[in-house]
């Protein structure tokens, strides 16, 4: 967006700007204009109005994001502009690429267009390249078909350069390998460079980054940014995410049961929200760089079914500002007052000014404070310790003779305990080790390297099945995916009355339990004849919550509880297990690759790296001063729903992937990839890669000792590095400002 | 602790949409209202289920049965009498055929549901134990697999087993043999199949909650490969006939004085000339069956299947909608 409108509402916009908001203007001005559109399925069911009238323009070089619910009708808008729905779906309106409409082409007009002009960036990076060709045949693929006439030598030359432009190593070697040489950050960039290998005017990314890790997200996106400047391309961005989109975004288009519900530019929508549903999203997101302790904003019940056309506003059922006025016929998108480019689709949204806040719109829930909140640390009995856990994987080659040639440190001489009440996470990109770490505490067994504590049973003494299963009613697990984890053969009471039967209670004692359980995670007792596929996922979870729950663990294992929820359902799960650490004296161990969610439901964090943990701490102190340079790349790398702050941070762009296990470097694990140690003189680098840094707890400043009267005790934290105060490496650091004035 | 009984209204909301409307449709009524979609697979089922219905009490509308020889009509065609004619011993070839049907359903059905059943144990304890108990059961199963089952037939008989061929009708006998060399197939299937369900959560939930290996087979493994093996059934009872007639067709299978549809076709190639009734009666019946159950096959895949288009078009079904509307108007 140009600055000028960013800076803020009323002051003279250009007209055309004006004239494009109130969709009056030539549309020839915009690259991209969608007007009405509508997709229908079939299903079962009847038929799913899925898309119900979608507007918009898009201007040359900008970005447009649409934000929204799963099941809102973003990807399906996408797909419908693509041309990609089955010929069962119905498709009406209108989308004009340039002054010519596509709708309503046959498939192979459209392929004219898909690839060329129009171009698209899809969600699973692993699944989109084909795998028996090499990523360069595939490049090349996409510039012979929409240029027949173009020289051999010249494709190539292009794919190289593309290579080169989305920031993969030596393209010109990596040209030659297949798909499954390259990490899922890389086939990333590949699908970005095929993407716009034929300057396409619009660019449309479904969720790009959202199977991706923090730091390659960063990347992946800084990419993305690169390749808008080269190719000068408009891109329709897809999200959940509205930290992803904030910093990315010119104008943003929220989506809501298939309808925009409200539209305008970034500023707008985040710092003065008109419709109660973008409220609610903002509010359910918790903000990494925020310490302060409040309970998130639960949107409470489920998008609409779309089957039957909606009465009143489609919003009101879950709307907490909802009058008998929302029911009578849907709101149409109308421009708020005081700001013409931003149109929000409520009958409120004059009075929803920008000092109303959200908490007291949705009731959000007072914050649970646990009686073990009280007691300090120290005091309180560990359920859970782990002395010098590993795991190493043997790495064999050959077929006949296995010769071992490395080992895959998967978890590296590993130390952290767990007391009562308290939640501990572990942080790390994939590869880290942190499932790895869960699977050696689930597994329990005696023949593990390193000693696992749990509820003072070690797994030393694990020879019988007795003490497994006194193990076992100490521990529980909640999976990450509520669909994968609950058999869907199993009604809900079948579910929860498994770990029950095994403990032994009769039938009069497990019914009373499961009535207690499902009132406990806020279900209704009598729902319990029913199958998981009639719950929602949010309510899936509350399932697996319920069944870890059964037996009256101690300490419950979570791994992703919320990643495969939808940000609205996701605060209240997390609501949940904060009111449950709270009221059942409950301690996790939370494994979540979402550094926010971390730092909203945790007392303690780790941050693990290849194995190992490089940093450990009291939550707010690792995340408010981290001292490892790995912390500080992983915090700058999480987006954050806060256009302003997004736009001006630092940002600590990692290069590279995790380097792999067999070419481990000796000292410093992250050396390879440290931004620090790029910017060490090579005497200092000397160091970082033959000597390991040990665990070292931080001081307390000097100045802070100098004023207590009594030696300060050592605060929490403890970290990994020889040089936590170095300069980090100019390369690695990215600022948007200056990137930023690249629209027209 | 006051609100810990509270029910949180982000659900209950959640549940009163979910029972306003009309959202949840059960699995097994998607499956049926699918499979009835298919014109074709009903008519299979239909067709099926009229021949088992025949093959029980078709005998009731003829005075004669499989044994008693009319010494008047010899080699008739089909007349008032003898609906379908008689054999050149001047048996009834309509009684013949009724009990030859309710054989071959029969060794189908027997042998189509047991094989998979075995099948779906065995490559279930397979995938879930893995390492030796796999590669032990695995070599089994090969083994078995090179075994040539004609031969196994053959023997099994007509050549030895004298004491079994005393005790036991030939199409028991035939139904055992069919067994053994029939599940080995679908148990290789099911245990790959298996193998990618064992990485799901919820097995692992059921091992972490420190549930038995045997309770988590059977009750978490084997139902949810519940439509491969419905539909591996059909399959199976297909093949069971199949075999049963090539068996008998070559003098192997089923021995006379048991009837079969294959006996009957086998005893009847070189009379196709003289008697042609006798050969296209039984063909006819077993065309009937096969493609009846292999019509049947079709439209269960479809209705299994979670990416078909069985559901129809958005258009279609607005168009019908509107066209009904008009008609009523």
């Amino acid at each position: 967006m140009s600055s000028e409108i960013t800076t803020g509402a009323g002051h003279t916009q250009p007209d055309v700007e004006r004239l494009h908001v109130a969709g009056l203007h030539a549309p020839s001005d915009a690259v991209l204009s969608v007007r009405d559109l509508n997709v229908r399925f079939n299903t079962e069911n009847g038929v799913v109005h899925a898309v119900r009238g979608v507007d918009f323009d898009l201007l040359p070089g900008k970005t447009l994001g649409i934000v929204g619910e799963s099941g809102s009708g973003k990807s399906v808008t996408s797909l419908a502009i693509m041309g990609l729905l089955p010929s069962t779906a119905e498709v009406s309106g209108s989308v004009m690429l340039k002054g010519r409409e596509l709708l309503g082409l046959s498939d192979r007009a459209m392929c004219e267009y898909r690839g060329n002009e129009l171009a698209m960036v899809f969600q699973d990076p692993l699944s989109s390249l084909t795998p028996v060709y090499t990523v360069g045949a595939q490049i090349l693929e996409a510039l012979t078909i929409h240029n027949p006439t173009m020289s051999r030598q010249a494709k190539e030359a292009r794919a190289v350069e593309l290579l080169a432009m989305v920031g993969i190593p030596s393209p010109k070697e990596r040209l030659k390998a297949f798909p499954h040489e390259f990490s899922g950050g890389m086939r990333q960039r590949v699908m970005i460079a095929i993407a716009i290998a034929n300057n396409p005017r619009v660019l449309i990314a479904d969720e790009p980054t959202t199977a991706l890790d923090v730091t390659i997200q960063a990347q992946v996106l800084e990419v993305l940014h690169t390749a808008q400047e080269e190719t000068g391309a408009a891109v329709v961005m897809i999200t959940h995410d509205l930290g992803v989109v904030a910093g990315m975004a010119d104008d943003i288009m929220v989506m809501y049961a298939g309808k925009p519900v409200e539209t305008g530019a970034v500023d707008d929508i985040y710092y003065n929200p008109r419709m109660p549903y973008t409220m609610g999203l903002l509010g359910a997101v918790p903000r990494v760089d925020v310490a302060e302790k409040s309970s998130l904003v639960p949107i409470e019940g489920m998008p609409p079914n779309l089957i039957h056309a909606p009465t009143g506003c489609s919003f009101a059922p879950r709307c907490p500002l909802a009058s008998d006025a929302c029911l009578a016929g849907e709101p149409a998108l109308a421009p708020v007052p005081g700001s013409a480019l931003h149109r929000a689709a409520c009958i409120k949204s004059g009075s929803l000014g920008g000092d109303v806040d959200v908490h007291d719109v949705f009731a959000a829930p007072p914050v649970p404070v646990s009686r073990f909140d009280a007691v300090p640390r120290e005091k309180r009995s560990t359920v859970l310790q782990l002395k010098d856990v590993r795991k190493h994987f043997p790495l064999t080659r050959g077929a006949l003779l296995k010769r071992r040639i490395g080992t895959v440190k998967a978890v590296d001489g590993l130390s952290f305990d767990i007391r009562e009440g308290e939640c501990f996470s572990i942080v790390g990109e994939s590869g880290s080790g942190k499932t790895t770490t869960l699977l050696e505490i689930m597994e329990f067994h005696k023949d593990q390297d390193g000693e696992v504590l749990i509820g003072g049973i070690s797994n030393k003494q694990a020879n019988d099945s007795r003490t497994k299963s006194a193990m076992r009613r100490e521990l529980q697990m909640v999976f990450q995916d509520p669909t994968g984890a609950l058999d869907p053969r199993f009604t809900v009471y079948e579910v929860l009355a498994e770990p029950l039967q095994n403990a032994g209670m009769d039938r009069q004692a497990i019914k009373a339990r499961i009535m207690e359980l499902m009132k406990l995670v806020g279900l209704q007792p009598d729902h319990v004849n029913r199958f998981p596929n009639q719950f929602s996922g949010g309510q899936r979870q509350r399932i697996g919550i319920a069944r870890a729950l059964a037996v009256n663990p101690k300490l419950v294992v979570l791994d992703e509880p919320v990643s495969a929820l939808d940000v609205s359902v996701q605060a209240g799960v997390i609501n949940l297990l904060d009111k449950l650490r709270a009221e059942l004296g409950l301690s996790y161990l939370l494994v979540a690759h979402d550094l926010s969610v971390v730092r909203h439901i945790s007392n303690r964090v780790a941050v693990m790296y290849l194995g190992k943990i490089v940093e450990i701490g009291e939550v707010d102190r690792v995340f408010d001063n981290p001292r490892h340079p790995y912390t500080r790349a992983l915090l700058s790398a999480i987006p954050v729903p806060d256009p302003e702050l997004e736009r001006t941070r630092e940002r600590i762009i990692l290069q590279g992937d995790l380097p792999s296990p067999l070419d481990a470097p000796k000292g410093c694990n992250f050396a390879t990839r440290c931004p620090v140690f790029a910017a060490l003189p090579p005497l200092k680098q000397e160091k970082c890669l033959t000597l390991e840094p040990p665990l070292e707890p931080v001081a307390p400043s000097a100045a802070a000792q100098a004023l207590a009267a009594h030696p300060l005790p050592a605060p929490d934290q403890r970290f990994a590095c020889f040089f936590p105060d170095g300069e980090i490496d100019e390369d690695m650091l990215v600022v948007h400002e200056q990137a930023d004035h690249h629209a027209p | 602790m006051t609100n810990l009984n509270a029910v949180d209204p982000a659900a209950v909301a959640q549940d009163a949409h979910l029972e306003g409307a009309d959202v949840v449709i059960g699995k097994n009524t998607i499956i049926f209202r699918r499979f009835m979609r298919n014109r074709t697979a009903v008519a299979g089922l239909a067709i099926f289920l009229a021949l088992t219905l025949f093959s029980f009490i078709g005998g009731y509308f003829t005075p004669w049965d499989k044994e008693t020889i009319d010494p008047f009509n010899i080699g008739m065609p089909p007349s008032a009498e003898h609906y379908l004619g008689t054999s050149q011993a001047g048996i009834d070839l309509y009684a013949m055929t009724v009990e030859g049907t309710r054989i071959s359903i029969l060794i189908g059905l027997i042998v189509g549901l047991v094989s998979v059943l075995v099948a779906a144990v065995y490559g279930c304890t397979m995938a879930y134990f893995g390492g030796k108990v796999d590669k032990v059961m695995l070599f089994i199963l090969e083994a078995l697999i090179m075994m040539p089952a004609l031969l196994v037939v053959a023997v099994a008989t007509s050549g030895g087993g004298e004491g079994l061929k005393r005790d036991l009708p030939s199409w028991l006998l035939l139904i055992i043999v069919l067994l053994v060399f029939s599940w080995m197939g679908t148990a290789r299937l099911i245990r790959s199949l298996s193998m990618s369900l064992m990485q799901r959560d919820f097995v692992k939930a059921a091992q972490y909650m420190g549930i038995p290996a045997r309770r988590i087979v059977w009750r978490h493994l084997v139902p949810n490969i519940g439509s491969l093996l419905v539909l591996d059934i059909t399959r199976g009872v297909t093949g069971a006939i199949l075999a049963e007639v090539a068996f008998s067709f070559i003098g192997i299978g089923i021995k006379v004085p048991d009837v079969s549809l294959g006996v009957l076709i086998g005893g009847a190639t070189s009379q196709v000339q003289t008697f042609p009734w006798m050969f296209w009666v039984p063909l006819a019946v077993m065309f009937l069956l096969t493609g009846s159950l292999a019509m049947m096959n079709d439209g269960l895949r479809d209705a299994f299947d979670p990416s078909s288009s069985s559901s129809g078009s958005a258009t279609k079904r607005k168009a019908l909608k509107t066209r009904v509307k008009r008609n009523a108007s």
